[in-house]
């Protein structure tokens, strides 16, 4: 979709949106009106209107599966992981990239899913907590975690484990003292940090990518 | 968040075509300063143009120096080869900021345009000049909070000593800036009117009366890439960066030198310090005053003695008028290997 | 039962929670859900004169906006309220009552003013951003400081023993003031609750409390129903360190929300709302008058604490209490006041009181110290109480010497030099600091519920919550050590109300009460297997119950291991599918012949940066006397956590108020730090691991609270040690610690 369009006109990715107006031509005068679902309500018009104007359509593969998608702009990865795809090992701790504990992988890169609007994940392989490893076959990381009892609540440990397995990717596993910075992204109140460093020095002193 | 729409841009023409034609309109590159701004209602977009997928990410070798993508992450040009070995200082100050997820989602033209983190800014109910009039949104023609400045006599622990104004004595935020500053970085942008190149010491502003407007670019322009300069200031170069916890904190002062040292004698030299004013603070009297000299601590506390000319403290923040000194001596000590 | 040192053991919902698997409150989904974002004020004090709800009820998803003017009823809200149901109980002498959209009367910052419930979270988020208000503004008054003269005195009164004026001659004195800012718990997992009215007069909760008994108890009071039709479900809680230990308002209104609107109804509250609706700790001012004679031997200590609370509430806690009993002193006397500030009301946060209360005692010990030229250990050791000097009656057990002597060693204290200033590491300062800490160690009556099953495998359950220290994993150790159960058979079904009633997780106290219950089902059980085992007819028939253990599954004579018989065997043979037991367990009255306390000492050797201020704990002991660890791999977490929280409470932890409005200016946690991963160094915990014989079958004393306690004080004497600079404000933050170039 994205190189449908070379000439410099941006491009609406909303798809549902441009077939709707094609049908409306009423509805057409609001769309360069935003927010146009609030004009839409203040006009007294149905609320499907509204919602068909603030989705577009996501295509995003979630831990390994294709899905195609219609969200609102607004909605974050994060949102959308808990509420929309019942994926809600992915927490939310302060929705601000402030905390970490919603860490997930995009494109093997860990990010901040809070600060991360779904629909730039377009085209995109996401990986959550769910994603890594499962209760029959855990990770190494989740395996290192349980070990070394690397939590506590267990709230920041979905994002600590997301953040620990890139920390090793990234290189930036190469001493207790540069996981410590590298970590510092992923706040853990009960204050489990020595146990997850040493999580992290063992899965990394096995080697390799993991 | 408000309800907006949604775009994504496949050329940086388009995207400045997009932004320029519609008031309300915003780019929107890493978005970890700009959705957190959206969230809570500091920023109220109509459109945002997602320009994540330009092809700006590059980090290159050029004749003059090297280049760097306005759209290449923080993460990415910290830990470039071409970074690590001509550009400690960036790379270090870049690894100063925020977390590793932040810096893989934040770019460096989006790291440029980072917004102050003055609480008031954030807080509708208490004053603060620097939201300025609300263009758009729901709220339209209505002011976004009260105006004046909460910070002056107020809480301002975090806030500037050095070019404030009646209006405003917030920071800005970021390290990376400090580095680009110290290293007479170039950003170069595009906009409605074409391509230019601004100098990175006018790229910023002091708040003076319009504090809403945190550097000098244009409406619809467009950051492309940043040029640095070739430099001999790789091997002495170090960031420091003091804040109220080990990582993961603004800058209360950061300060970040690089430096061409023959022996004991300093060549040549930079300096800047961030967390002190509106915009990146270099240091070129102290520059001036160390360049030929002899790295020694008398010296350096000559020079630090010579960067906190003007300074100004408003309460709280009056430590930085001996944190921000010792800070500048502490940081030519570890650059120069002299401690 | 086994009285032998315990095994570690991985965590028993470690698998669900490395995986994402544990369910939260918030992690439930149920049809129909529908969203709450409340609206909080913008000032601290006066009276709402209008507020416009008009946009955000048109906009789009949106099912309701609530305020003031449309609250519905909370029918329990007025009657006579117990101390854990919504809102305080009325008190005659508080200056105002607090009930949540009840009245335009604002008495404290962010105090709701509407609840926006729509279809999405995004949408009901955007709606309650169109809620507007405006105030009539009242003078605000949010800063202890300033209004300490107006100080009220508390329940419980002044403590003196002694001569009141032994001070004045004392050859050695000593004068300090301390205080400690405005502490958030800011547990990850922010607050709130999903309430669904199942029925007309059937209530399911998930919430995020620390006790899902107390829950139920408020949510039945509060809508006159019978608990039984109420049911709480909290399993995990993303840590609460007693900002779960009531039930606040905002949940109840949320429950008579959904009741309105017809739907499930999730709320999940802001970070910024994590400040000013569930609690903090509160700013203490204290001040310390300790007198010694030339030996080091204490002459008198006068301890005095100011706290805020609420206008609406009087919250106390236990700040002064260590200072009672904690050191043989002859003279002695406490005073603890309020001040009622135009702010939300405290709640106990870990360690509560006493983590206030140490950080000042615990810093005047070491400045006394120094005074007297003597090491901080020897001058405690010289002041050291063998029994409680004020209830006069014993300890139940305290093997303090032996902490201090451990943490000594393990620190590396004789490198340690007395005068400050004198170390360098790396060019930076240098320094060693120590502390103790104490903590009340409760015995609460619990009950249990325990199945043993015909396949071999048990079943132990209790409604209490596990915020996080791992109590399944402690009540698996109880089992297992009473039943010789295989851990992976033992399975313990915690956090929900359909359980035995079980108290509220806090206070150190769930190990030593549920702890207790579990070990006395469980004995029932064995008991009743060696019934079996012995009756007319069985394998052991004629022996007596007294002559049996029970070990790997099976029934035996204790001295002829092998007559026996399979656990199995006897459930099968009598046509058993299961034994099912269910007992209440609470101390007898031998207790009140005792003082029951766990103790701690905390030891950190710091680095200090002269020029720029930084502060870096570079390694950290802690010692816990709490009997016999049940858990030792959870407990030495717990340890560590408690660690990790006091150098957050040392360096780094204040929540800030713009006393202008009222209103905090970092409520977020870029800008309110909690300790990250870089502030914590490698920490070594050590268990003295000795049963206390007095309290309980385990043997076992609390530890939440005594891994903190303290801790802040051996920082700040650390950084004394160090730099010479003592410190007596928290947070030890740059700007406090940085000289001169």
């Amino acid at each position: 979709m994205e190189n449908e369009n070379n000439a410099g006109e941006p491009e609406s990715t909303g798809a549902s949106r441009r077939a709707f107006l094609k049908q409306s031509s009423v509805l057409a005068a609001f769309a360069l009106t935003p927010p146009a679902a609030v004009h839409a309500v203040e006009k007294g018009l149905d609320e499907k209107v509204a919602v068909a104007f603030e989705q577009q359509p996501l295509r995003v593969e979630v831990n390994g599966v294709a899905q195609q998608l219609s969200v609102e702009p607004r909605v974050t990865l994060l949102d959308l992981l808990r509420e929309q795809l019942s994926l809600t090992g992915t927490k939310k701790g302060c929705d601000h990239g402030q905390c970490g504990a919603c860490t997930v992988h995009v494109d093997g890169q860990r990010v901040n899913s809070c600060l991360t609007l779904a629909l730039t994940t377009e085209g995109s392989k996401v990986t959550t907590i769910e994603g890594l490893g499962s209760v029959d076959k855990l990770h190494p990381m989740q395996e290192a975690f349980i070990k070394h009892d690397g939590f506590q609540c267990g709230y920041c440990t979905p994002g600590q484990i997301m953040s620990a397995v890139a920390c090793i990717n990234e290189g930036h596993a190469n001493s207790p003292d540069e996981v410590r910075e590298y970590m510092s992204g992923n706040i853990c109140r009960c204050g489990a940090y020595a146990n997850i460093v040493e999580a992290i020095m063992e899965v990394k002193s096995k080697g390799g990518r993991i | 968040m408000n309800p907006f729409q949604f775009t994504r841009a496949n050329t940086p023409q388009a995207a400045v075509l997009a932004v320029s034609k519609e008031s309300g309109a915003y780019f929107l590159a890493g978005g970890t300063n700009l959705i957190d701004l959206v969230k809570r209602e500091v920023v109220i977009p109509e459109r945002l143009v997602d320009i994540n997928r330009l092809p700006l990410a590059t980090i290159e070798e050029t004749a003059s120096g090297i280049r760097i993508g306005a759209m290449a992450k923080n993460s990415a040009v910290a830990d470039h080869p071409l970074i690590k070995k001509h550009l400690p200082l960036l790379s270090m100050a870049l690894n100063a900021g925020a977390s590793a997820q932040l810096r893989n989602m934040a770019t460096v033209g989006g790291n440029m345009m980072q917004r102050t983190r003055c609480p008031y800014f954030y807080d509708h109910s208490m004053p603060c000049n620097k939201r300025g009039p609300v263009q758009s949104g729901p709220s339209k023609g209505q002011p976004n909070g009260p105006a004046g400045c909460g910070a002056i006599g107020g809480v301002n622990r975090m806030h500037a000593i050095f070019g404030t104004s009646e209006k405003c004595i917030a920071v800005h935020p970021s390290d990376m800036c400090i580095a680009l500053a110290a290293l007479d970085a170039t950003v170069n942008v595009t906009g409605p009117k074409g391509n230019r190149s601004i100098h990175f010491a006018e790229f910023h502003r002091l708040p003076g009366d319009a504090p809403q407007k945190d550097n000098t670019l244009l409406p619809g322009e467009l950051i492309l890439s940043v040029d640095i300069p070739k430099n001999e200031l790789g091997k002495y170069a170090h960031y420091l960066k003091v804040r109220d916890r080990t990582s993961y904190a603004f800058a209360l002062v950061s300060v970040g030198v690089a430096a061409d040292m023959k022996g004991k004698t300093i060549q040549d030299i930079r300096l800047a310090m961030g967390g002190v004013a509106h915009k990146p603070w270099r240091l070129k009297e102290a520059e001036r005053y160390l360049k030929g000299k002899e790295a020694t601590l008398e010296n350096f506390k000559q020079a630090a003695t010579l960067a906190m000319q003007g300074a100004k403290g408003y309460g709280e923040n009056d430590f930085k008028l001996t944190l921000a000194p010792n800070s500048i001596i502490e940081a030519l000590q570890i650059a120069t290997q002299t401690v | 039962m086994k009285n032998e040192k315990n095994p570690p053991l991985d965590r028993v919902d470690g698998r669900m929670k490395v995986t994402g698997g544990a369910k939260y409150f918030a992690d439930f989904a149920i049809p129909n859900m529908t969203y709450c974002v409340i609206v909080g004020s913008t000032i601290a004090r006066g009276t709402i004169t209008s507020v416009d709800t008009k946009k955000a009820q048109g906009a789009p998803g949106v099912l309701g906006v609530f305020t003031h003017q449309n609250m519905p009823p909370i029918p329990g809200w007025d009657g006579p309220a117990s101390k854990q149901a919504d809102g305080p109980p009325p008190k005659p002498d508080t200056e105002e009552k607090y009930r949540i959209l009840s009245s335009p009367k604002i008495l404290f910052d962010g105090q709701p003013i509407a609840m926006v419930v729509a279809d999405t979270f995004e949408r009901a988020t955007y709606a309650a951003s169109l809620v507007k208000a405006t105030y009539s503004k009242q003078t605000t008054r949010t800063d202890l400081e300033k209004h300490k003269k107006d100080e009220i005195t508390p329940r419980g009164g002044d403590y003196a023993r002694g001569d009141a004026k032994a001070f004045e001659s004392a050859p050695v004195q000593l004068e300090s003031e301390y205080t400690i800012p405005i502490e958030v718990h800011n547990p990850m997992e922010l607050h709130g609750i999903i309430a669904h009215w199942t029925g007309a007069d059937q209530l399911m909760v998930y919430a995020k409390t620390q006790g899902v008994n107390s829950t139920q108890q408020a949510m039945a009071q509060a809508f006159k129903l019978d608990p039984k039709n109420i049911h709480v479900h909290t399993e995990f809680m993303g840590g609460g360190f007693g900002m779960g230990l009531r039930t606040w308002p905002q949940e109840t209104a949320t429950v008579a929300i959904a009741k309105k609107v017809g739907r499930p109804v999730k709320l999940v509250m802001h970070r910024s709302q994590m400040f000013t609706m569930v609690g903090h700790r509160p700013y203490t001012a204290q001040s310390i008058q300790m007198g010694a004679d030339k030996n080091g031997k204490l002459v008198s200590i006068h301890h005095a604490a100011t706290a805020e609370t609420a206008k609406y509430e009087d919250f106390t806690e236990a700040t002064v209490n260590m200072t009672k009993f904690m050191y043989d002193c002859p003279n002695v006397s406490t005073r603890y006041r309020l001040v009622r500030l135009d702010r939300s009301v405290p709640i106990w946060m870990r360690g509560p009181g006493e983590a206030t209360g140490a950080f000042a005692l615990e810093s005047a010990m070491d400045e006394m110290a120094h005074k007297l030229n003597m090491d901080p250990i020897e001058f405690r050791l010289k002041n050291y109480s063998e029994t409680d000097p004020e209830h006069n009656r014993p300890y139940s057990s305290k093997h303090l010497k032996e902490a201090y002597e451990r943490g000594a060693e393990a620190i590396g204290w004789k490198d340690r030099k007395n005068e400050p200033g004198k170390s360098k590491e790396d060019n930076w300062l240098a320094g060693y600091g120590m502390s103790t800490g104490v903590f009340n160690a409760f015995r609460w009556e619990a009950s249990a519920r325990v199945v043993l099953n015909a396949d071999g495998s048990l079943v132990v359950q209790s409604a209490v919550t596990d915020i996080g220290p791992g109590t399944g994993t402690a009540l698996t150790m109880i089992a297992h050590n009473v039943l010789d159960i295989p851990f992976e058979r033992i399975k313990v079904e915690y956090g929900d109300t359909s359980l035995p009633k079980a108290p509220s997780q806090g206070g150190s106290a769930i190990v030593s009460a549920v702890g207790s219950a579990v070990f006395d089902t469980c004995t029932k059980i064995k008991n009743d297997l060696f019934e079996l085992a012995t009756k007319a007819g069985a394998p052991l028939a004629g022996s007596k119950a007294a002559d049996l253990s029970i070990e790997n599954g099976n029934v035996f004579i204790s001295n002829d291991s092998s007559k026996k018989v399979a656990i199995t065997e006897l459930l099968k043979a009598n046509n058993l599918p299961s034994i099912a037991q269910t007992a209440d367990s609470k101390g007898s009255a031998e207790l009140e012949k005792y003082s029951m306390y766990s103790f701690s000492v905390h030891f950190v050797k710091v680095k200090v940066n002269a020029l720029t201020g930084a502060v870096r704990v570079t390694k950290a002991v802690s010692v816990a006397d709490s009997g016999r660890i049940v858990s030792p791999k959870t407990a030495a977490s717990q340890m560590i956590g408690g660690v990790t929280g006091g150098i957050g409470m040392a360096l780094t932890e204040e929540a800030i108020i713009d006393h202008r409005y009222g209103r905090f200016v970092n409520n977020n946690f870029a800008d309110y730090h909690v300790a990250v991963h870089a502030d914590v160094p490698a920490i070594e915990t050590i268990f003295i691991d000795k049963p206390d014989p007095i309290i309980n079958p385990m043997g076992a004393k609390g530890m939440g609270e005594i891994a903190l306690i303290g801790f802040s004080a051996a920082v700040a004497n650390a950084v004394f040690n160090a730099t010479g600079k003592r410190i007596r404000q928290l947070p030890i933050t740059p700007d406090k610690v940085m000289q001169e170039a």
